[in-house]
């Protein structure tokens, strides 16, 4: 954000608050337009992979090669629908209430490092704030249930209430261990650490199970199946957004898809080496070496085009690693049966909350101790 | 019928609360049509319920009196639309009872033939349906893969996918062609493959089984006064199939097969997991069946030369009164009618499964929770077609 700044105050020769609120649209704009053409994609992935799974092909008509058009005519068609308000609905509640939901992931976005140097807010809490934004979601649909006035959307709300905020307890502690191991809450330390010292899954044997009880709980907060109770097709209808339609319906849409996304990124980074690979190539996507030979004297064109080539091989080895979640994701919701409401209560509170306090301790023995399968 | 009431849950003078009408249809993904159930929640947990029927009632008796014997054999399609040649076969045995007609040996092999694959086609749907109801979507198309199958292998001779109108009284409307018996072998040969794909699936699937087992449990003895038939009854442990204990068509005789029931597997005897895994295994047991069906098929016609005269002028039976049942996918389907010598009979009744097996609903709701009654729905399998009529 900083660099960006300056870049911009370099680049127009302006000082103050014009180049500031410049780079925030800029931030803002890409970021907008990543999160629009990313969910884009993924709806059509899991349209596709629902599909193979379901012996049929999927969309295959739209845009010519394998319906590639199908979600960008989709969020046209959404875009042009009527927008209904119930006739008995809170008019302004039912309003702003998608526009809530998908700030709160939204704002998730800005701590990402997708590479080093590329992350729009480096916060020294990063992995806090992460967590505690991604519940300004549950502030949403609780006003989306409740305006809709639909017992189905109440329904879903409480239920989504209940769900997110017992869940955020088992993966808000399945972190700390990483936490504990690179001793930083800065999301773009970690990439830094497990660039050094190998990816954070194999540090301890906690960790493994840290990073499956942060995966099953990431579930749950995404209301992704077996965990999609609020939304629970056969039992509520459509849940809380069955009052929805067009393009209000849509912002939940995309914030279902970018908080799979949060939750990927968060798993890939937080465990299975960030942007970096599992053998050594080098230190990919380090844009402070490009700055350090700079300054050391000797920026060559060949060097400064495989320092690029490096950060933008971070940026793909991320987006692999996410996708590669994103579409377990979606493997576990075409295949899995959906849990009870106390059912999934039973299993955050009696199984991954109390696992992930072991993987704190144990971590934090290990760390005390100097223990591990990885170099500290 | 009266309206559930809503009651206070908890009136002190801090909290006031009381229970949530919630209307689970008539139009709702799983209710399989258009049953409407009122619920009393208390939160998550139903403290009562009351099921409304009666949104597609189509006068299905009252036409049957308005109508020739022969002509109301279409309208029973319609009632298990799911199970048309199991609800023909009842009508055409129930009108051949009332002539006294004997049917050609032929005829009698391939109706058991197409019922028992009508039967295999019902339950899938029953199987991939629940799965929706559970929550997992993938079976459903599974199941539907393999109905496509059956559908078009029922095709062939009958001329439709869905509302056959194949079995008729005095036989079947048409012989079979050349290689269907060969194809239809071909088919459970196919099957028996896809159907352990089904249990790895869904059948012993961990979170299936906590969703179903334990849910919904019908006591033996409570089967029995609710009047329960089909594999609701035989979920429930009492082994009663009238293919076996009433042989209606002759080769149920001849053939060798088992009668699943439910045994309790994953916690009380009765329980929704019982329920379905008897239609899972009434599936195979109907695989032998078509097999050995198919191995015995006899030559010969398969239309007695009465019935060809029945369509030229219409049938008078003679003053009586005749029930007769058949074993249906999802339960007993029974038909009685009163004749008094016109061309039409004066009362049609039908006995249909669904509806008495719905009955049951009501007193397995109470004390579950929203998905449990999903699932409670689901395993009693109704057609809403047959429940109404």
């Amino acid at each position: 954000m900083n660099a960006l700044v300056a870049f911009l105050s370099d680049l127009t020769g302006l000082e103050g608050v014009l180049p500031l609120s410049m780079a925030y649209a800029v931030c803002i704009g890409s970021l907008l337009g990543f999160i629009t053409v990313y969910a884009m994609f993924a709806i059509w992935m899991e349209r596709k992979v629902a599909a193979h799974m379901q012996v049929r092909y999927g969309p295959m008509e739209t845009g010519g090669w394998h319906g590639w058009a199908q979600s960008v005519a989709d969020a046209l068609k959404l875009l042009f629908k009527e927008d209904i308000f119930p006739s008995q609905a809170n008019k302004f509640l039912f309003a702003i209430a998608p526009a809530v939901v998908f700030c709160g992931v939204f704002a998730g976005f800005i701590v990402i490092p997708f590479a080093a140097g590329i992350q729009i807010a480096s916060l020294n809490l990063g992995v806090f704030f992460l967590i505690s934004i991604a519940a300004v979601e549950v502030i949403g649909v609780i006003m989306a249930g409740w305006a809709s006035n639909s017992k189905y959307s109440l329904f879903g709300a409480v239920r989504e209430a209940a769900q997110v905020v017992s869940y955020e307890l088992p993966s808000a502690t399945a972190l700390i261990g990483p936490i504990l191991i690179v001793g930083s809450f800065q999301l773009g330390d970690f990439n830094t650490y497990q660039a050094n010292h190998g990816w954070l899954i194999l540090h301890n044997p906690f960790m493994p199970v840290a990073a499956l009880c942060f995966f099953i709980s990431s579930l749950a907060g995404c209301k992704r199946a077996p965990f999609d109770l609020p939304e629970a097709e056969s039992e509520l209808v459509s849940g809380f957004h069955t009052e929805y339609s067009g393009m209000r319906f849509s912002f939940f849409f995309l914030e279902e898809y970018a908080s799979m996304f949060v939750a990927s990124v968060l798993m890939a980074t937080l465990f299975f080496g960030g942007t970096t690979l599992p053998f050594n190539i080098g230190d990919i996507g380090n844009w402070a070496t490009y700055a350090e030979r700079a300054a050391a004297g000797e920026p060559s064109v060949i060097s400064g085009i495989g320092d690029f080539l490096r950060t933008h091989l971070g940026i793909v080895v991320l987006l692999l690693k996410t996708f590669f979640f994103i579409f377990i994701q979606m493997w576990l919701r075409w295949t899995l049966p959906r849990l009870r409401v106390d059912q999934v209560m039973a299993l955050g509170y009696k199984y991954l909350l109390p696992w992930g306090l072991v993987t704190v301790i144990g971590t934090a023995c290990f760390e005390a101790f100097g223990w591990g399968w990885l170099p500290h | 019928m009266e309206a559930l009431e809503m009651y206070t849950v908890d009136d002190r003078d801090d909290v006031y609360t009381e229970e949530l009408k919630l209307n689970l249809g008539p139009q709702h993904p799983s209710t399989h049509g258009v049953l409407r159930v009122e619920l009393a929640m208390d939160g998550e947990i139903i403290t009562r319920s009351r099921a409304d029927i009666g949104y597609l009632h189509r006068c299905a008796e009252k036409i049957g009196e308005n109508v020739s014997y022969l002509q109301f054999n279409p309208y029973t399609d319609r009632m298990d639309y799911l199970a048309s040649m199991n609800n023909n076969l009842a009508w055409s045995l129930t009108v051949e009872k009332l002539m006294g007609t004997e049917v050609p040996e032929r005829a009698q092999w391939l109706r058991m033939i197409c019922a028992e694959m009508n039967r295999i086609a019902s339950h899938l749907i029953a199987f991939g349906t629940y799965g929706i109801d559970i929550g997992a979507n993938t079976p459903f198309f599974y199941a539907f893969r393999e109905r496509e199958s059956i559908m078009t292998l029922l095709e062939r001779p009958s001329g439709t996918r869905m509302l056959y109108n194949y079995i008729q009284p005095g036989g079947l409307r048409r012989d079979v062609d050349d290689t269907w018996v060969a194809d239809v072998l071909a088919f459970c040969d196919d099957f028996e493959k896809r159907w352990a794909e089904y249990n790895t699936v869904l059948s012993h699937n961990r979170i299936f089984i906590g969703r179903t087992a334990n849910i919904g449990v019908i006591p033996k003895d409570m089967a029995l006064d609710y009047g329960l038939t089909g594999p609701v009854l035989r979920g429930s442990g009492v082994k009663w199939d009238l293919r076996r204990d009433v042989p209606y068509l002759k080769p149920y005789d001849e053939v060798d097969f088992d009668i699943p029931v439910g045994e309790g597997t994953h916690g009380s005897l009765g329980d929704c997991w019982d329920r379905y895994w008897v239609r899972m295994r009434e599936m195979m047991e109907s695989i032998r069946i078509i097999r050995q069906g198919c191995a015995a098929l006899p030559g010969g016609e398969v239309m007695t030369k009465k019935q060809k005269s029945m369509y030229k002028t219409p049938i008078k039976p003679e003053k009586q009164n005749v029930y007769m049942r058949c074993e249906n996918p999802r339960g007993e389907l029974g038909f009685f009618v009163a004749a008094e010598g016109g061309t039409s009979p004066v009362r049609v009744h039908a006995r249909a499964p669904s509806f008495c097996n719905l009955s049951v609903l009501d007193a397995l709701l109470p004390g579950t929770m929203l998905g449990d009654a999903v699932a409670v729905i689901g395993s009693l399998d109704i057609v809403l077609g047959e429940v109404d009529r």
